[in-house]
This record gives structure tokens, C-alpha cells and sequence, in this order.
């Protein structure tokens, strides 16, 4: 009886390790292969690959940093406008709603519904959809209103930089809700219940009780949103112009990382190719390098507190 | 205990109805008569776009023809075909432009690679205008090479250019910003048209260099790059002003559907032609009488566009032609490949060729002139296996 116990616990515990390990494993076997695939683009280029900012292939001028650009001013944009917003959905349905419980589940289905949509059903309502009601009702009242302001200073054609940061925003907060609002329900009553025997108001009940607690989870939930935003492929490459630009102008055409590899990986060869892998490199590094910031900044706010990540 | 009992029960009674659903498939499945002499085989190719939507209703004809080959197809782009074609991966690459001399010597030591002629497309220029005078611009909009060279250049950027207006005389064009529209990954629509652009213009020969499925486009005051060709039709239809190399097969099949015009190029005669099926085949005939390589030779240099662009003679031929290749060793025989792979092989190649050319027409493909057919079936008798022919 004891040795058939102890056996069977063995195992088990040998089936999750190898399990675990797999997971890392399967991580250093992809760094590893782009990195070897990226090599000969490493070896010619160096570092001024990273800073490098033309992208000519037939003349093997090749340099990333466009494209680094595009990703980062893009997933900025929908974090700026998507995390507000996600916040508010959320919290309405966790705190606001809990007198309209159907309501509030209906309206939490919803979200996750969106939130399970095929990117590429999002490019093409932005294409058809999106890119005009937004060129002729937001951009160009901006650009002829505020047009002295460097963001808003191109004329708006529809496939730029706000075009698709505003349909990476709509991609994101349903998953940064979704996430937000399970966080928020997780907070024990206890807590809100000490807040309104003290007084507070339903806003602050929010602000100073529920907010701090669900801190790491909502966290989490901003990290996931914005991992989203960074890797998202299909639906910016159909309405970004996919046009290598470095530039403030919100309304100039761009080029994202994981769109230039959507477009151009098939076609390439050699070098170009390399360089392309290697662009898949920096991707993979700054989707990370965006985790472990996170992770970081998440250490140092929940330190001293009782809230473990 | 008896819960055991009856939770294998149900496993044993589940195990019997899927085991004989299965063997009541296997068994009733009718045997696949077939009265062709060739082994059964799977073929695999690998390489451009612009052939697949063809490639597919090839496969679906071909394995009613000969029910025991499969042939699979996997749409990854030309570079990455030739790629794949170098390291025999695949019994046949394809791929939009002809492989470089880089290409070439890449080769595995010892192999020759046969290109083979399989399909071909145009490229038309697309727009979507509103004129002067409120209505919409219609087909049949004139542009010469240059003009096309000096749009995408960005030296010509309203509609209303003097160069656009004395090409166009009566027309109404407005003072709208020229917003020029191409593709953002590897097509061999670009290779065609960036040739034309590259013959008609020497400051786009200069500024741009060769043609390239993935050219460097100069910088225009207005510019989408979108990807496929459904990617570019969408950004001329929603932009007043857009002007696009589309692929002709796009607009035919979905005429009525799309609100795209296009308009009429000149060829070396002077003629303004708006593609069609007939002049497009008239310009492959043109171009492949003023001489093709043969098979096993280099076809670095081959060009439709460059033969028929100073061919003044050829008066209804449409300027902005293109081929689209096949690439196959001459010798079958390498990585212990089976005589029936070969076989199938060069027996699909010879299908396509021949018979699958006509099947095309409905989705705007245009089929290949007799002149370079027999080119084709020259090439095809060249493969052999171990040193004998296969066909």
C-alpha cells in the first residue's frame, strides 16, 4: 500500500517536471533557432541593425529600427487609449453591477466574446470599415484642427499609425477586461465591506480598497493586453500602409515588426531572409524584454505588501 | 466496483461502434479504378501566389484524370519556392521571376534545374477617381510607361499633370493628390510591373535599379503598401485618387463585385491597349517568337515585357505581360527519389501544360500561346531518370 502510493506520487511528480521543462525547453529551442537562422544577418550587420533606419533588400541596406519604431508607437497608442477603457468596463461590471447580476453577466459574455474574435476578422472590419469612418469623422477634423501639432501634421489617407493603434486598442480591451473583471470579482467583500463601515463612498470604496488589492492582477491583465499589442499581426498589417517610417506624424503610413515578417518572410532569400529572422529575433526579445519590465515594476509595487505574484 | 465494471463496459461498447463505423467506411469505400499506367505517387510543389488560386482547380482536374497521384501544393511565396527547390525539398519549385544567376550557382554541384513556362498574368493599372465633374473615372484612363514611371516616382503628383491631361484630353481630371498603392510582400505582379516601369523610365532604371518582386518603392507624397492583391484593391477602393499595379486575373474574377477601374497602357506601337485575355496572349506569343532558351539553360534574362517593349510591329499586344515558372531537375534521380515520383512529376507538368491551360479562363488566367507549349513539352522530354527520358 505505502510503496504503491509513494510510486505512484513519483511519477507523478516526474510527468509535471518533464512537463514543466518542456515549456523551457521549447523557449530555448526557439531563441536558439532564430538565432541561428538570424546568424548571418547578426555576423554582416551587428548592432547597427538595431539602429539601422533604411530597408532597402535589393541593395542589402537593411536596418530594424523603423520597424521597432511602428511596434512600439502602435502598442503605445493602444495601451493609452485601451487601458482606460478596459478599466472602466471592468469595473463597472465588477462593482457597479452587482445589483443587476444578468445584466452584468450578459454584458461580461459579450466581452469575452470579443475578445475570441479571429485577428483577421478585425482587419478586415478595419479595412472596410474602420479606415473610413475614422479618416473622414477623427482624422481629418484632427489634422485640419490641431494640424500645427507635429502627431496630427499629415494629411490622413486612413492606413497609418492611429488607424492601427486605435484597432489594436479595440483588439485589447476585451482581453485587459475580461482578465480585469475576473480580478476585481476576486476581491473577498470583507474588504469593501471595512471601507463602507468607515464611510467611503461607492467611488472610493474603488479607488482605495478594491483597486490596490486587485493591483498585481490587474497588472497581469495590462501585461497580457500589451503582449497582444506588440505580436499582433494581421489585422495591423491590413490597415498600417506598411510603409517603413520613422516619424511623430500619427497619420503617416508604418511598418510594424510582425508585419514586415507576414509580408516579406515568403519571398525572401539569403540575406534578406536572415534579416528577416533576425527582425523575429528582436521581436521575441522585446515581447520578453516587455514581461520581465513588467514583472519588474509589479515586484517593486506589490514589496512590503502581503500580495504575492 | 460495479461502477468499474459498467465505465469499461461503456469503453468496450464505444471502442465497437467507432471500430465499426471505420471498417464499414474501409469497406464499402468503392476501389479507385484508374487506366493510366503510372504508379500511385504524391507530387509536392512549393513557391509563388499568383499561381495557387490555378493550382487548385489543377489539382481537383488532375486527380479525377489520374486518381492515384496527389499532388499537393503550398503557396509560400517565389523566394522561398526557389529556396526550398535548392535544397530538394520539393518535386517541383515555382516561382514569378526566373531564378538569378546568385540562384543558380546556389544549385547543388552537378544538378541542372529546367524552368518551365506554366502559366502567366498582367498587370493593369487600377484606379479609383472621382473626376471634375462628379462622376466616377471610367475604364480606359491612357497612361504611357513614363507617366506610370513618374507617378510611382512622385514627380507627378496631382491627377490634373499636364503629362496625365495631354494623354487624356477631354477628360475632366481633378486637382486630387495622387495616392500611389502597391504591395507590400514579394509578387510577381511587382516583378512584371517594375520592369515595364524600369524599360520605360532610365530615372526609375537609376533611382530604383532592377526589377525585383520586392522593390524598393521611391517615396511618393502619398503611399499604402498593402499585402496580397485583395490587400491593394481595398486601399485603391477607399481612396480617392489611388492608382495600383493589380493583377489582371484579380479584376476579371470579380467584375461586378469590385468598384475598380483600370486603365489602357501604351505598348511600342503607340497603341493604347486595356487588357484583355486576347491581347494579353497575343503579347505572350509576341514575346516567346522573339526566342526562349531552352530549358536546361539559364532564363535569368527572360522577359516578355523586355521583348515585346520595342516590338513595333506587334500592334494589339497589351505592354505589361508576365510568366509564371516551374522549376525541375533535368536528372530525377537524386536523394533515392522512385522512378513513380518522377514519373508523376513530369507527368503532372505535362497535364498542366497542355490540357490544365484552358481550365484557367474562368478565374482570368490566361492560357499559354502554342509557341511556348512546345517550348514546355521540348523541356519535359529533357528529364530523365538514371539516364533514360521519362517521357
Amino acid at each position: 500500500m505505502q510503496s504503491r502510493l509513494l510510486r505512484g506520487d513519483t511519477i507523478l511528480k516526474i510527468l509535471l517536471a518533464a512537463a514543466a521543462l518542456f515549456i523551457i525547453g521549447l523557449l530555448v529551442a526557439l531563441a536558439v533557432e532564430l538565432y541561428l537562422g538570424a546568424s548571418a544577418s547578426i555576423y554582416k550587420f551587428g548592432p547597427a541593425f538595431l539602429i539601422g533606419s533604411k530597408w532597402i533588400p535589393n541593395e542589402n541596406i537593411l536596418g530594424a529600427l523603423p520597424f521597432i519604431y511602428g511596434t512600439l508607437l502602435t502598442s503605445a497608442i493602444a495601451i493609452i487609449i485601451g487601458l482606460p477603457i478596459s478599466l472602466g468596463v471592468a469595473i463597472f461590471i465588477s462593482e457597479k453591477l452587482k445589483s443587476h447580476q444578468t445584466f452584468g453577466y450578459l454584458l461580461g459574455t459579450v466581452v469575452d466574446l470579443l475578445a475570441a474574435v479571429p485577428s483577421v476578422i478585425y482587419g478586415l472590419w478595419g479595412i472596410l470599415i474602420l479606415i473610413p469612418l475614422l479618416r473622414d469623422y477623427v482624422e481629418r477634423p484632427l489634422h485640419n484642427s490641431l494640424g500645427f501639432i507635429p502627431l496630427f501634421s499629415g494629411t490622413p489617407y486612413g492606413f497609418n499609425f492611429f488607424t492601427a493603434g486605435i484597432i489594436l486598442a479595440v483588439m485589447i480591451i476585451p482581453t485587459i477586461s475580461a482578465v480585469s473583471r475576473d480580478v476585481l470579482n476576486a476581491v473577498p467583500n470583507s474588504q469593501r465591506e471595512a471601507m463602507y463601515s468607515l464611510g467611503a463612498t461607492e467611488w472610493e470604496v474603488t479607488q482605495r480598497s478594491v483597486l490596490p488589492y486587485a493591483r498585481s492582477g490587474i497588472f497581469g491583465a495590462f501585461v497580457l493586453g500589451l503582449g497582444r499589442a506588440v505580436g499582433e499581426t494581421m489585422a495591423v498589417t491590413m490597415v498600417i500602409g506598411n510603409i517603413p517610417a520613422i516619424t511623430a506624424n500619427l497619420f503617416s503610413p508604418g511598418y510594424t515588426l510582425s508585419s514586415l515578417i507576414a509580408n516579406e518572410f515568403g519571398e525572401s532569400s539569403g540575406l534578406y531572409e536572415s534579416a528577416i529572422i533576425e527582425i523575429g529575433l528582436i521581436l521575441f526579445l522585446v515581447a520578453l524584454l516587455i514581461n520581465v519590465f513588467a514583472r519588474f515594476l509589479l515586484w517593486r509595487m506589490t514589496r512590503g505588501t502581503q500580495v504575492k505574484v | 466496483m460495479k461502477n468499474t465494471y459498467i465505465i469499461i463496459a461503456a469503453i468496450v461498447v464505444i471502442v465497437i461502434i467507432i471500430g465499426g463505423v471505420f471498417a464499414y467506411i474501409y469497406i464499402s469505400a468503392p476501389a479507385k479504378k484508374s487506366t493510366s499506367t503510372l504508379a500511385a505517387a504524391t507530387v509536392n510543389g512549393a513557391g509563388g501566389t499568383l499561381v495557387y488560386p490555378l493550382m487548385t482547380v489543377w489539382q481537383g482536374a488532375y486527380g479525377s484524370a489520374e486518381p492515384q497521384i496527389t499532388v499537393n501544393y503550398n503557396p509560400v511565396g517565389s523566394g522561398t519556392g526557389i529556396t526550398d527547390f535548392t535544397k530538394q525539398l520539393e518535386d517541383f519549385g515555382e516561382s514569378d521571376a526566373p531564378m538569378t544567376a546568385v540562384q543558380y550557382a546556389a544549385l547543388p554541384s552537378g544538378t541542372t534545374a529546367l524552368t518551365i513556362p506554366i502559366s502567366a498574368s498582367a498587370v493593369v493599372p487600377a484606379y479609383n477617381l472621382k473626376l471634375a465633374n462628379g462622376t466616377v473615372a471610367q475604364d480606359g484612363l491612357k497612361f504611357t510607361g513614363a507617366v506610370l514611371a513618374d507617378i510611382f516616382l512622385g514627380t507627378i503628383t496631382k491627377w490634373n499633370d499636364p503629362k496625365i491631361v495631354a494623354l487624356n484630353p477631354g477628360i475632366p481630371l481633378p486637382d486630387t493628390l495622387i495616392t500611389t498603392v502597391h504591395r507590400s510582400d514579394g509578387s510577381g505582379t511587382m516583378f512584371a510591373f517594375t520592369n515595364f516601369l524600369y524599360d520605360s523610365s532610365s530615372t526609375w532604371a537609376s533611382q530604383v535599379g532592377k526589377p525585383s518582386t520586392s522593390p524598393a518603392w521611391p517615396s511618393a507624397p502619398a503611399q499604402i503598401a498593402a499585402p496580397k492583391n485583395a490587400g491593394v484593391a481595398a486601399a485603391i477602393a477607399e481612396t480617392n485618387g489611388a492608382i495600383g499595379p493589380l493583377e489582371i486575373a484579380y479584376i476579371l474574377e470579380n467584375t461586378g463585385q469590385t468598384s475598380l477601374y483600370y486603365g489602357s497602357v501604351q505598348n511600342a506601337a503607340g497603341n493604347y491597349i486595356l487588357a484583355t485575355v486576347t491581347n494579353i496572349a497575343a503579347a505572350l506569343q509576341a514575346g516567346a517568337a522573339a526566342g526562349l532558351p531552352a530549358g536546361n539553360a539559364a532564363w535569368t534574362s527572360v522577359s516578355i515585357v523586355n521583348n515585346i517593349f520595342n516590338d513595333t510591329a506587334a500592334t494589339t499586344v497589351y505592354p505589361i505581360a508576365t510568366l509564371t515558372y516551374a522549376l525541375v531537375y533535368q536528372n530525377q534521380n537524386y536523394n533515392s527519389r522512385s522512378y513513380a515520383e518522377s514519373a508523376a512529376t513530369v507527368n503532372f507538368l505535362s497535364w498542366i501544360v497542355n490540357s490544365g491551360q484552358s481550365l484557367g479562363k474562368g478565374l482570368g488566367y490566361v492560357p499559354l500561346p502554342a509557341n511556348i507549349v512546345s517550348v514546355d513539352d521540348a523541356t519535359l522530354k529533357l528529364i530523365t531518370y538514371s539516364g533514360t527520358a521519362i517521357i
